[in-house]
C-alpha cells in the first residue's frame, strides 16, 4: 500500500516540564530564583508515515521526554488510537530536538506534543499548510480535559488574516454563547453598531459589505431573527477567521470585510455535540461508514421560544431552526466526493383568532455539492455545484424568493519549493421572484419596486494569485481577480489587484502588509435573504485596502499584533453610516422646517431638518393638522432614499491584538482599535454615523481546577458622533458604553471522549444601558439609551 | 422612532414599503349626518387657518386686521390680538373671522376630506397655536350665526346649513363641538 507521507501539522499542546525546574509550577510562596528555561526546538523534520491500513483523519497528544542530548527518549500517547498511537510514538522516538536549556545550559525535558493525521488531505487547504511545523513552544501545565482544541494545522497566516479563533477558544469567551461568528465583534477592527447586535462595520466598511462565508459557500444570513445564535451549529465550526481588507484573491464581491468559517474535518470516529438551552437546543452527529471511507453528519438546532412566548406574549409567534447535514466518500485515495446542505428559518408573526399573520419570516437552504482532488501529493482541485433557495416574506404575504444556481472550481498546486499557486473561477445565476402586489401606486413602493425588481442575477468570477517565498523570510503573494456582474439589463465589470506580503525580521518577528482593491454590486443594509438591489444601480461600490502590520510572537501562546490601516470607499452604498447625525427632535430653538402650516414638504436638495424658530415679536403659522403637530419622523421617510445615496467614504486607524489561547489555563485577549470613519456627500464631509474612537476589548479565561472554569469581558467604546445642540456645542460624542460579560463552567469527563458541561453565561452582566442618540426637548438635550440588552444564559453542552 | 432604530430597521421599512397598499381602494363608506357635519367642521377650521397663513403668520405680535380674497370668491377678514411665545413655540390668539361668501375647495384620497365649501358668518377664536412639535395647540372657537353652503365628502353631499351656531374646542389635531346643535367632531 502506498504510503502517504502527510503530517500536515505538529504542535505542542501542552506542557514543557523542565527536569529539576518544577519551582516554576509550585503554588504562592516566596519568589524562586529567576531562571531562564528555553525549550526543546525540533531539529528534524517532524513527519510520520501514515498507518497502513488506516483510514480518516486523527490526532495524537504524545509526552515525549527530550534529554540533554536532544534524543527522545520515551514517547506515550495519551489516549488509544491505533494504529495512530503507535505510528506517532514510533516516529516520534526518531525525532531530534535541540535541547532545552536552563540558564544556558542542556537538561532534559518532558513536553507534549500533538500530531494530526490527515488524509485525505483537506480540500482547498492553501499550499502553506505544508509549511515547516512550527517548533514546540514550553508549557506550564497540561491542557485541562475538555474537548481537544483544534489547532491551525502548521499554517502560516496570511497577511490579511487579521485574527483567527478556533472553536475551542470562542467557548471560552464570555457573552458569545459559543458561536464562533458571534465572537467577531470582539475582535480588532470590528466596529459594533448596538451591543448584542451581531452586525458589524469592518474598518469603516458597513455591514451590508461584509460577506461571511462557511467553506467558501456564502451564507445569506448568519444569524437567527437578526440578533439571535448563528445559523450553523457551532459544533461543526472549526474556526472562524477575520479578513478586514486587502484578502487573499479567493474572496471576492464584498467591499468590505470577509468572514471566513471552516467546518471541520470528517472524522474516522464516531462523534457528536448536543446543547441545552433556556431557549433552544442543538445537536450534531458524525458517524463513518464503508469502513472509514465515508462519513455522514447530522445536526441542526431549535427554538422552542414559540412555546415559551405562547406563556408571556399569546399574541406573538416566533420561531427558529437550523439544518446542516453532510456526507463524504471518499472513491480512492486522491478522490473524494461529497455534499454538505444547511439551512436556516425564522419567524416572526402575530397570532390572532383566526389565523398567524406574518410579520417577518425568512429562510435559505443551501446544498454544495463537492467532488476534490489531490494532485499528486501537491495540490488539490475542487469542483463544486452549489444550488439554493432563499426566501423572505413580509405582511400581507409580500415576499421575495431567489433561487441560486453556481458553480465554482478551485485549485492550489505547488509549483515548486518557492512557489504555489492558487486559481479558481464560479459562475452564480440567481433569479428573483419579487411579489410586490401591482397596485400600489405610492412613491415608496413604487421605489422599492424599482429597487427590487424580478429578475436573474448573474456573476462570472475569475481569480488567482501565487504565494512567492524568497529566501524563507519573505513571502509575496499577489494576486487579482475580475468579476462580471449583470443584472437587470445592466452590467459591470470588477477587477481586484490584490497583494500581500510577510516578511520574516527574526524568529518571532513578523511584518505583514496588504493592499488590495474590491468591488461590490450595490448592498443591503444588513445581509437578508433575497434582498439584493437589482440592476446595479449607481454602479459597483468600490474599496481600496491597504495595511501595515507587526506580528510578534511573544511566546507562551502568546501573540501581539499591531496593524495600521487605511480604506478608502468609493460609490459606496451605506444607508447606516451615511447618514450625517441628527436630533431626535427639533432642538429648543428650531422647529421641523419640513412642515409649513400643517403641509408636508420634503426636498432632497435642500434638505431643511429644523429651521429656526419664527422671530421673537412675530406670529408663528397655525400648524393643525396635516402632520404639523408632531412631524418628526423624517428617519423612516429617508430610509428608502438612503439606498440610492452613494457617498464616498475613507477609514483609517490602529488595531492592537494581544491573545494567548483561551484554551490554556489562563488565556485571554485584549483587542484595540483606534480608528476615524468619515463619508463625503454632496461635497460635505462628516464623521460616519457610526465611527467609534475607540474600542476595546479584554476578555480572560481562568482554570479554576476541579473542571471549573471562569471567564470575564469588558467591552468598551467611544460614544456615537452627535450633532452640535445649542446648550452644548463642543459636545460632539454621545457618552462613551461599556459592558462585562460573564461565564462559568463546570465540566465533567465521563470517559477518554465523553464529556458534558454546565455553563451559566451572561452578556452584559452590569446592565448597562446605552447611549443612541441625542433627543431634544424644550427643557434641553440629552442622550437617549436602549436596553439594557443583556442575555443571561444557563444551558448544558456535551460531547463524545 | 429614533434615527437609529429607523436605520437598524430599514430593511422592514422597505419591506413594509413592498407590503403596504396593494389592494384595490375600498369603497367609501356611506356618509350620514354626523359624518357630514364633520366634514363641514373640517372645512370651517381650514379655512380659518387657510386665512391666519395667508395674512397673519410673520407679521409683528399685536393687534391684527387683515382682510384676503378666498381662493375661489368671497373674501375674509381677520382681526383682533395675537402674541407669540418664542421660546414656547406657540402663539396665543384671541382673533375673529369674518367670512363674506368665502369659498373654498378641498380634494384629497381620504373621502371624509373633500368639500367644496362657501361660508357666511363670524367665527371667534381664542387660545394657542402650536408652531413646533414641543408646544401643542388649544382652542376654542365659535360662532352664533355660521352659514354653510356647498357639498361634502366624495362622492359629494350636498351640506347647506343657515344661520347655525357652532361651538368648537380643538386640543393638538383633535377637533370637537357642536353644530347647528349636532355634536361632531374628527381628527385634523
Amino acid at each position: 500500500m502506498s504510503v502517504l507521507r502527510l503530517i500536515a501539522s505538529f504542535s505542542v499542546l501542552a506542557s514543557v516540564l523542565v527536569l529539576g525546574a518544577t519551582a516554576a509550577a509550585q503554588p504562592a510562596g516566596p519568589e524562586p530564583p529567576a531562571v531562564k528555561l528555553t525549550p526543546p526546538k525540533l531539529l528534524s523534520e517532524p513527519r510520520v508515515d501514515y498507518p497502513a491500513g488506516a483510514r480518516g483523519d486523527a490526532r495524537v497528544v504524545l509526552t515525549l521526554v527530550v534529554d540533554r542530548t536532544g534524543a527522545v527518549t520515551a514517547a506515550i500517547a495519551s489516549d488509544v488510537n491505533e494504529p495512530f498511537s503507535s505510528a506517532a510514538s514510533a516516529a516520534a522516538l526518531e525525532f531530534l530536538f535541540e535541547p532545552a536549556l536552563r540558564d544556558g545550559v542542556p537538561v532534559a525535558a518532558k513536553i507534549r506534543m500533538e500530531l494530526v493525521f490527515r488524509e485525505p488531505p483537506p480540500p482547498s487547504v492553501d499550499p502553506q499548510d505544508d509549511e515547516a511545523e512550527q517548533p514546540p513552544e514550553p508549557e506550564p501545565e497540561p491542557e485541562p480535559a475538555g474537548p481537544i482544541e483544534v489547532v491551525v494545522r502548521g499554517e502560516r497566516a496570511e497577511p490579511s488574516r487579521s485574527a483567527s479563533l478556533s472553536r475551542a477558544e470562542v467557548r471560552q469567551i464570555p457573552g458569545t454563547f459559543g458561536d464562533p461568528f458571534r465572537a467577531i465583534e470582539a475582535l480588532p477592527g470590528v466596529t459594533p453598531i448596538v451591543s448584542g447586535l451581531p452586525f458589524f462595520f469592518i474598518r469603516g466598511a458597513p455591514p451590508g459589505n461584509v460577506g461571511y462565508f462557511l467553506d467558501g459557500v456564502r451564507v445569506p444570513l448568519l444569524f437567527h431573527v437578526g440578533i439571535g445564535p448563528s445559523v450553523v451549529h457551532p459544533g461543526l465550526i472549526e474556526r472562524v477567521d477575520l479578513y478586514p481588507g486587502g484578502y487573499p484573491a479567493r474572496y471576492g464581491r464584498f467591499a468590505g470585510g470577509i468572514v471566513a468559517g471552516e467546518t471541520t474535518e470528517p472524522t474516522s470516529r464516531f462523534k457528536g455535540e448536543y446543547n441545552l438551552r433556556l431557549f433552544d437546543a442543538g445537536a450534531m452527529v458524525e458517524v463513518p461508514f464503508a469502513d472509514g471511507r465515508g462519513t455522514a453528519l447530522v445536526g441542526g438546532r431549535y427554538s422552542y421560544t414559540a412555546f415559551l412566548l405562547s406563556l408571556v406574549s399569546p399574541g406573538t409567534l416566533l420561531e427558529y431552526w437550523d439544518y446542516q447535514a453532510r456526507v463524504t466518500y471518499d472513491l480512492t485515495r486522491e478522490d473524494r466526493v461529497g455534499v454538505f446542505a444547511f439551512g436556516s428559518y425564522d419567524f416572526l408573526g402575530q397570532v390572532t383568532e383566526t389565523s398567524t399573520l406574518t410579520l417577518f419570516g425568512t429562510e435559505f437552504h443551501r446544498v454544495d455539492l463537492r467532488y476534490d482532488r489531490r494532485l499528486h501529493g501537491k495540490g488539490n482541485l475542487r469542483t463544486a455545484l452549489t444550488i439554493g433557495l432563499d426566501k423572505s416574506s413580509v405582511q400581507q404575504d409580500r415576499s421575495v424568493v431567489s433561487r441560486l444556481l453556481g458553480g465554482r472550481t478551485e485549485l492550489t498546486q505547488r509549483l515548486d519549493e518557492q512557489v504555489s499557486m492558487r486559481a479558481g473561477t464560479d459562475i452564480q445565476f440567481d433569479t428573483y421572484s419579487v411579489e410586490l402586489g401591482t397596485n400600489d401606486l405610492s412613491p415608496e413602493a413604487t421605489r422599492a419596486s424599482a429597487l427590487f425588481p424580478s429578475r436573474t442575477d448573474m456573476a462570472f468570477g475569475v481569480r488567482g494569485d501565487v504565494v512567492v517565498t524568497i529566501d524563507d523570510r519573505l513571502e509575496v503573494t499577489p494576486g487579482v481577480r475580475a468579476d462580471l456582474y449583470a443584472s437587470d439589463g445592466a452590467s459591470a465589470v470588477g477587477v481586484d489587484p490584490r497583494v500581500a506580503g510577510r516578511l520574516t525580521v527574526s524568529e518571532r518577528v513578523a511584518v505583514l502588509s496588504t493592499f488590495g482593491v474590491a468591488h461590490q454590486p450595490p448592498a443591503f443594509v444588513v445581509p437578508v435573504p433575497g434582498f439584493q438591489p437589482g440592476g446595479l444601480r449607481g454602479g459597483l461600490q468600490r474599496a481600496l485596502q491597504q495595511s501595515l502590520g507587526l506580528e510578534l510572537d511573544l511566546g507562551d501562546d502568546t501573540l501581539l499584533t499591531t496593524t495600521v490601516f487605511q480604506n478608502a470607499f468609493f460609490n459606496m452604498t451605506d444607508p447606516l453610516g451615511a447618514s450625517e447625525p441628527e436630533l431626535d427632535g427639533c432642538a429648543p430653538g428650531t422647529f421641523p422646517a419640513e412642515s409649513l402650516a400643517g403641509d408636508y414638504v420634503v426636498s432632497r436638495d435642500n434638505p431643511p431638518d429644523c429651521a429656526a424658530r419664527f422671530e421673537p415679536g412675530t406670529l408663528g403659522p397655525d400648524r393643525s393638522g396635516g402632520g404639523g403637530q408632531a412631524a418628526s419622523s423624517r428617519g423612516g421617510r429617508r430610509a428608502v432614499d438612503l439606498f440610492e445615496v452613494r457617498t464616498l467614504g475613507s477609514a483609517y486607524g490602529l488595531e492592537v491584538f494581544l491573545k494567548r489561547k483561551l484554551t490554556r489555563k489562563f488565556g485571554g485577549f485584549v483587542s484595540y482599535t483606534l480608528s476615524r470613519s468619515t463619508r463625503s456627500y454632496q461635497r460635505r464631509q462628516y464623521v460616519a454615523a457610526f465611527d467609534r474612537t475607540h474600542v476595546l476589548n479584554v476578555a480572560a479565561a481562568y482554570d479554576l481546577g476541579r473542571n471549573w472554569r471562569a471567564g470575564g469581558r469588558v467591552m468598551f467604546y467611544t460614544g456615537l458622533p452627535t450633532p452640535p445642540n445649542p446648550f452644548e456645542p463642543d459636545k460632539t460624542r454621545l457618552p462613551p458604553f461599556f459592558r462585562a460579560d460573564a461565564r462559568l463552567e463546570k465540566r465533567w469527563q465521563l470517559s477518554d471522549t465523553a464529556w458534558i458541561s454546565a455553563i451559566a453565561e451572561w452578556m452584559n452582566a452590569t446592565l448597562n444601558k446605552e447611549p443612541v442618540q441625542t433627543e431634544c426637548t424644550l427643557a434641553g438635550c440629552e442622550a437617549e439609551t436602549i436596553g439594557p440588552v443583556t442575555i443571561p444564559s444557563i444551558g448544558l453542552e456535551g460531547g463524545f | 422612532m429614533t434615527p437609529l432604530c429607523s436605520r437598524l430597521i430599514a430593511s422592514v421599512v422597505v419591506l413594509t414599503c413592498l407590503a403596504c397598499g396593494a389592494q384595490d381602494p375600498p369603497k367609501a363608506p356611506p356618509c350620514e349626518r354626523e359624518c357630514q357635519d364633520a366634514v363641514a367642521l373640517r372645512a370651517l377650521r381650514e379655512m380659518a387657518k387657510l386665512v391666519y397663513n395667508l395674512k397673519l403668520q410673520g407679521q409683528p405680535v399685536g393687534p391684527q386686521d387683515a382682510t384676503t380674497p378666498c381662493p375661489l370668491g368671497g373674501q375674509a377678514r381677520v382681526f383682533g390680538e395675537a402674541y407669540s411665545n418664542a421660546l414656547q413655540g406657540s402663539t396665543e390668539v384671541q382673533l375673529s373671522y369674518v367670512f363674506e361668501t368665502c369659498r373654498y375647495l378641498s380634494r384629497d384620497d381620504e373621502p371624509g376630506e373633500n368639500y367644496d365649501m362657501t361660508l357666511d358668518g363670524t367665527l371667534s377664536q381664542v387660545g394657542t397655536l402650536a408652531v413646533q412639535p414641543t408646544a401643542s395647540t388649544a382652542l376654542v372657537m365659535a360662532s352664533e350665526s355660521m352659514s354653510f353652503a356647498g357639498s361634502v365628502y366624495d362622492p359629494p353631499l350636498a351640506f347647506n346649513e343657515l344661520e347655525c351656531a357652532v361651538s368648537l374646542g380643538q386640543s393638538g389635531n383633535s377637533l370637537a363641538g357642536f353644530i347647528c346643535d349636532r355634536e361632531a367632531g374628527l381628527e385634523l
